[in-house]
Order: structure tokens, then sequence, then C-alpha cells
């Protein structure tokens, strides 16, 4: 375990530790699941971040066993839940039942649901019912959740993982947008290249047994989420991140054209946040002690693909998202100030 | 903390490099306008001289400094330098975060450490150029000005237009001397603008005949505009109305042809005979025959003559005999005369509009007068134009309905007003817009491509609802579709 007794003296030690323990986590997981190198950079950003990742794949992608293996490198609690048309919103939370005690006194009793956990796996997410899905909300936003009338805290860190399939839409209730805006990250889980591929026939046909450490505590990873929020930023790239948001909306006066023909909502202010956040976060895991344009470039698709929502023109024209925030990016840089502007100025 | 001092000079040196570039890029600006400039000198070298060149050269100069001046002063903030700075040494923003958050009261801890990193890695740079070079797009065509001042200063000079307008003044003092010597003095002082006037037109037409037969026409120095402006004597000529009367123009030998004058108060829609016809009855004056005073008849058949006498009018001879009646002193029988003239009037009047009437219709109540009344043999004299008889229409002209009986093709369709029968063969000048001669060349003022849909569309409506007739509907869309391919 990479986890140190005496606390860092210095901050360039706990950036180090920090480092350290993100290419650990990584390495740990990659021994199950090759390939996909940057959405287990995401899924680890998200974690730090102190955010929930929804990750998106056909079958038989690897996308639970990537999680389960994310469980299992972590010292923290994991539960699983398979997600069912008729899973009921006290399956996940809980529900209070009779007990008896020592007195033969009847009192009613929780009985936490699988939602009690520091990591959550929320398989195939969108076949539950709404009624089902909203309550996983106030979990993912508050941190508790009420039963009877009582907050039930979850334990820190808390951490939902969830998949769903994008192509199996018979019998699927799609997230609703504002559940899907409290996911921090969207993740997209491609297909293996051939390489990979004929890796993983290697790995799973054979007899082979792999043995994932425990590289991380739960508090330690607490930590880490504190010092992702002291990682400066500059003013400029600040702008950036809000020019990349605000971009998104076709009602802004300089959101540009793909915008304004495409999109018909854009990104809620939490889009910002988990983009400013996951910028820090990627930023510290390459060693660096501020956010640069780079960062918000490489985070922006995890982080706004799932939160613009197109128009009709947009989903007849079967815009990808993923190119338009492209596009949007391009077009928030011309916006802020760019090296042209600031050598003719 | 840091000493930031390496940053600071780190970005000092971008700063540095940036205005250079700036003075390049406005330098070449400002060089492209002198370029402009330094043209003006060299068209004018035939006056200036040598001094062309140099005001050329100082154009140039001016223009390229002044660029760069503007260029090299221009205000650059440092964080922008510092964020070229990161850029250009690929740095990720980690100069312009430091120096940034360095002074902040809110900074983190972590930024000593992001502080002592940026140090670190400024101390590793090379003191290279980070920022390219720009090139204005002006730059691009400074060469077309330059090459083009050298041509103006190796070719020979430009001659500019020098003497003036034609000055009819000392010609015209000078005829003003003279005139005293030529007439007396009482004449010069009665005319003299007329004076003026005829030697200006005689100076006027020498050159205009005399000139050219002599071989003077190509005798103007270069540089000497009076000859186009030559004709601009005309213009300051007064009308001059007593040499007109003295010449005797046509236009008054035609006011003495009262016949040929014409009548603006006439009814140009009306015939001839209705034309006389209308006359007669206002000689008449709603007047018996037995009233006329033989003076009132023998201007009326007068009258009646002289607006009969362009083409042969048939009643000539009535005319004559009703003339020949009065002379005699037989006032009935010239007025019968009359009578049969003016009865020959109206029979060429039906004769002319044989076939071309319509049946019915409001026609009939504006030439028949009053419905009851039209061909009961109403008196003459007292109605319309047209007072007695069936009226001037084919036919009794007795229909009940207003406008006439309505046709069966109305009865059947409603919408197909189309023009029944096969299109005539041959070419149909009517449809053809295509201009010959002149005007062909002349490019339309109608903007076709502006108007071609709306016309289009409006064509198909009409060919749809049978505005047009049938056999025209090929030829109308074969129209539009040659206009398309043109």
């Amino acid at each position: 375990m990479a986890q140190s007794s005496t606390p860092p003296q210095t901050q360039e030690q706990r950036v180090q530790e920090f480092v350290s323990d993100f290419n650990a986590l990584r390495s740990e997981i990659r021994k199950v699941i090759v390939g996909h190198d940057e959405v287990i950079n995401h899924v680890l950003t998200g974690l730090f971040a102190g955010g929930h990742v929804l990750l998106e794949g056909v079958p038989g992608l690897g996308k639970t066993l990537l999680i389960k293996t994310l469980a299992e490198s972590l010292d923290l609690t994991f539960s699983r839940i398979q997600f069912t048309p008729d899973l009921m919103p006290g399956d996940i939370m809980g529900t209070n039942m009779i007990v008896e005690d020592e007195s033969e006194r009847k009192h009613f009793q929780f009985h936490r649901g699988p939602i009690f956990a520091h990591i959550l796996l929320a398989d195939e997410v969108n076949r539950a019912t709404p009624k089902t899905q909203s309550a996983l909300l106030e979990g993912m936003q508050e941190g508790a959740v009420t039963v009877s009338g009582h907050a039930n805290p979850l334990p820190q860190p808390f951490f939902v993982l969830a998949t769903q399939n994008p192509i199996e839409m018979e019998g699927t209730y799609p997230l609703p947008e504002a559940q899907l805006d409290r996911f921090l990250f969207k993740l997209r889980v491609q297909y293996p290249a051939l390489e990979d591929l004929t890796e993983i026939i290697n790995r799973t046909t054979q007899v082979r047994e792999v043995n994932v450490q425990r590289v991380m505590t739960g508090p330690r990873a607490l930590s880490f989420r504190e010092l992702v929020r002291e990682v400066p930023i500059a003013a400029h790239v600040r702008d950036l991140a809000a020019h990349i948001v605000l971009a998104t909306h076709p009602q802004w006066e300089r959101s540009p054209e793909q915008t304004r023909r495409f999109v018909r909502y854009g990104a809620s202010p939490r889009g910002a946040q988990a983009l400013v956040l996951g910028a820090k976060v990627r930023a510290l895991s390459e060693g660096r002690y501020n956010v640069s344009v780079e960062d918000l470039r490489a985070m922006a698709l995890p982080s706004l693909r799932h939160r613009i929502i197109l128009n009709f023109e947009g989903e007849a024209e079967a815009v990808d998202v993923d190119r338009l925030i492209t596009q949007i990016i391009e077009a928030a840089e011309n916006m802020s100030a760019t090296e042209k502007e600031v050598f003719l100025r | 903390m840091p000493d930031l001092t390496i940053l600071q000079r780190a970005v000092a040196d971008v700063s540095r490099q940036i205005r250079v570039r700036r003075a390049e890029f406005y330098g070449l600006r400002g060089l492209f306008g002198g370029s402009l400039c330094a043209l003006l000198p060299l068209v004018l070298r035939d006056s200036l001289g040598w001094q062309s060149f140099v005001w050329a050269g100082l154009c140039l100069g001016a223009g390229a400094l002044a660029g760069a001046g503007i260029g090299f002063s221009m205000k650059l903030p440092a964080g922008e330098a510092a964020r070229l700075a990161d850029r250009g040494y690929g740095l990720q923003d980690r100069i312009s975060t430091a120096l940034e958050w360095a002074d902040r009261p809110d900074r983190t801890p972590l930024v000593d450490a992001l502080v002592t990193d940026a140090v670190a890695h400024a101390r590793s740079l090379e003191g290279r150029r980070v920022i390219p070079r720009r090139v204005p797009r002006e730059a691009r065509f400074v060469p077309v000005p330059l090459a083009l001042g050298v041509a103006l200063a190796l070719a020979p000079a430009i001659p500019l237009p020098q003497g003036s307008l034609p000055s009819l003044s000392g010609a015209r003092q000078e005829d003003e001397d003279k005139q005293p010597e030529r007439t007396g003095n009482l004449e010069s002082q009665e005319q003299p603008r007329a004076a003026k006037r005829e030697d200006m037109r005689r100076a006027e037409i020498q050159e205009r005949t005399v000139g050219p037969r002599a071989g003077m026409g190509g005798a103007t120095q270069p540089g000497d505009l009076s000859a186009i402006f030559k004709d601009t004597s005309i213009a300051g000529q007064t009308p001059d109305f007593n040499a007109f009367l003295k010449k005797g123009d046509e236009r008054i030998r035609m006011l003495e042809q009262i016949d040929r004058l014409p009548d603006l108060q006439r009814d140009f829609t009306q015939s001839q005979q209705r034309m006389v016809f209308q006359k007669a009855k206002a000689l008449r004056g709603g007047l018996k025959g037995e009233q006329f005073s033989p003076d009132k008849l023998r201007e009326l058949l007068k009258e009646m003559e002289r607006l009969g006498r362009k083409g042969d009018p048939g009643y000539s001879g009535d005319l004559s005999e009703g003339m020949e009646a009065l002379e005699q002193g037989q006032s009935d029988r010239a007025m019968e005369a009359m009578e049969r003239a003016l009865n020959k009037l109206r029979a060429m009047e039906e004769k002319g509009r044989d076939g071309k009437g319509l049946r019915g219709g409001r026609e009939d109540e504006r030439r028949g007068g009053r419905k009851g009344e039209r061909g009961q043999g109403g008196s003459p004299g007292d109605e319309g134009d047209w007072p007695e008889g069936e009226g001037s229409l084919p036919g009794k002209g007795r229909s009940g309905s207003p406008k006439g009986d309505p046709s069966q093709r109305l009865r059947t369709n409603p919408f197909d007003v189309g023009v029944e029968g096969e299109a005539r063969s041959g070419r149909k000048d009517g449809m053809d817009t295509n201009l010959v001669g002149r005007g062909g060349n002349v490019p339309s003022r109608l903007q076709y491509m502006g108007v071609l849909g709306q016309y289009r569309k409006q064509m198909e409506e009409d060919v749809a609802r049978e505005q047009v007739p049938r056999d025209y509907h090929g030829q109308v869309k074969d129209y539009f579709k040659a206009l398309d391919e043109k």
C-alpha cells in the first residue's frame, strides 16, 4: 500500500504522493483492464474530483469489470446494484423494519440499502424506473438519503459509478437531464483496438491469477480531494472555461453558429465546475501545480457531453456532441484573448 | 517565497520580442501606405522635378517608420506577455499563473510550490525567439506600388494639363474695342449683346467648319484641353427671338396653317366622322332646320367641308350642293343637302364599326340613349350622338341583359376562360421579347434574376388557372425554360 503514516512535509511531497498513488491505482486497474487508458484516467479523475461517473458503452467492453477492479484497489466498501424495471427505491436506500429488542419491545430499525457504500456500482442504471433512479439522486448530490423523514448520511468518500447501454433501448428509461447533470463525467467506453483485443483474449482464456492490491484508503482519497481544490488556476484559463460553458448555450450572443443551430440547452454551471475540477486533477496527476489550457481541453468532453441537449435539428442531423464540443472549444478560444489579439492589440 | 525576478525577466524578454514583431508588422503596413503616397510626387514629377524622388523616398521612409513606431509603442499588459511566454516556451501556463497568484492574499499553499516550479522551468529556458513573425496582408501588395513607382521614375514625366479653358472674354473684349470703330456709338449702345453673340457665332462656325476643312483639327497642342470645351459657347447664348422671326422658322409657317394644327381639346379616341358630326351639332346649337340663318348654315357646311378634307368623305357632293343652294337663297335645299351629308357620315361610322361591336352591354345604353326610345325614331338632335335608328351596332340591340347573353363557354367551366381554337402557326411576334438592333446590346435594366422566381411563380399560377390560353402553355413554359438556360 502506498499510503505513508506520516503527513507530507511540503506541498511538493503532497503532490508527489498524489501522483504516485494515482499511478498506482492506474497500474492496479491495468492489471485487469486492457486498454481504455483514457477511461481509466477519467474514472480516477472523477474519484479525486469528488464527483460521480457515468460510463456508457455496449455490453462486454469491461465497464463493470473496471469498476469492480477500482473498488478492489481501494480500501473502501463496495456494493453493486443491478438496476431492473422492478427495482424499488427501498431496494437501494434501505427500509425500516420492525425489530424486537432484548426487552421484547418492538421498534422500527433502519436497514441500510446497498447505497450505503463508498463505491456504488449502478449497473445498467437506465433499466430502472425514474422513481428508482431519482432515489439515487439525493444520495449522489447530498451525500445522504432520507428515509421516513430521517436523513442518513452516506459514508465518505461516496463514489457512484453507473453504467448504461446506449443501443438497448427497449425496456429502458433514459436518465432525465437533471439526473445526468449530477454525474461529473460521462465516459464513452469504446471498442478495444486489435492489440487490446488480442491481449484480452490472452488474459481471459488462460489460467491466470490476478491479484489487485489495495493502494489507497478512504481518508487518503478525501485528503487528495482537498489537495485538488488548492490547485491555482490563472484568470485567463478560468475565463476560457467560462467561455467554453457559455458557448454551449444557444441563447448567448457570442455562441458559435453550431451551437445556435443544433443545441437546445447548454451546460449548467455544474459543467463549469466539472471542467475546472477535472482540469485540476489532471494537472496534479501530471505533477503540475497549476491548471493549463490543455487541461481544460482534455476534460471538456467528459465534463460537457452529457450536459448539452441537442434540438430537433441536431437530433435529425445526428450531430456528434463530442465533435460539437471540439468546435465550441475552438470558438471559445478565439473569443477569449488569443495570441493574435494580444499581438495586434 | 522564491524570487520572481527570473519569471519577470523571462516575461520582459518575451515582451521585447512582441514589440519587435509588432514593429515589423506595423512597419510593413506603414510601408505599404507610404508606397502609395510615394506615387503622388512621382506623378507630379513634371512640376516637382528632381524633388519628386526626394518626396517619394520620404513618403516610403516615413510610412515604414511611423508604422514601426506605432507597433513598438503599443500597450502590452504583463499578464498577456506572460501568457505568450508560457505558450512560446511550452510551460503550460506556469509563469502566468505563478505571477498572478504570487501576490494574491487568498493564495493556497500550493502556490509556493507552483512559483518554485515555474522558476525552475524559467531557469532552464534558452534565450530563443518564441514569438513568430507575422506578416500583414498588405505586405503582399507592397511590390505593386513599388513597381509602379519605379516605372513612374524611369518613364518620362507625365505632362500635366497646363493652359485653361477657352477664354472667349479676350476676343470679346477685343471685339468690343473694335466695335465703336465699325459702328456708331448709338448702335453699339443699343445692341451690344447682339454684337457679342454674332461674333461668338461667327467664331463658332469657323471652328466647326473652316477648321476641319483646312486640316486644323489636329493642330491642337498636347495638353490643350480647350478643344474639348468648344461647344460650351452655345450654352452662353441667350434666346434671340427677333432672329427667329426673321429667319422664318418652319414652326411659324405651321402656325399659319390652322387646319394642320392639332386640336388639343379633341377626343382622339373618336373617329373623324364622329368629330365632324359633333362639330355640326355644336354649330346647329339645337336649332331646327327652318330656324337656321343662311350664315349659320354656310358656316356649318364650310366647317363640314374643312373637317372632311383629309380623306374622301363621300359627302362632298352634298356639301357643294348645299353651298350652291345657299348661294341661290334656297335654304331648305341647303338644309336637306346638309342632312344627307350627316346621314352619310353616320353610315360611314356604322360601316367602320361593323363586326367590331359587342352585343348588348353598356355601350348600347350610351350610344342608343334611353332604353325605351332606342330605335323608336326619336327626333334628331335631342339625344346623344346617335339619336336615330337602332344604334351603331349590328343586330337589333334589344337584349334584356345589360351585358348581353352569356356565352356557352362561361356556363360550362368557370375556370376555363381560355381562348378556344388553335394557335396561329409560325412566328408570333407578340411573344418575342428579344430586342434586335442597337438596343439589343444594351443590358436590360430589369434584374431578371431578381424577379424571375416571382414571375415564374405567377406564370405557373396563371397556367394552372387557365388564364393563359392552352395553346400558349408550351410557349410560355419554353420561354421561362430558356431564361433558366441563360
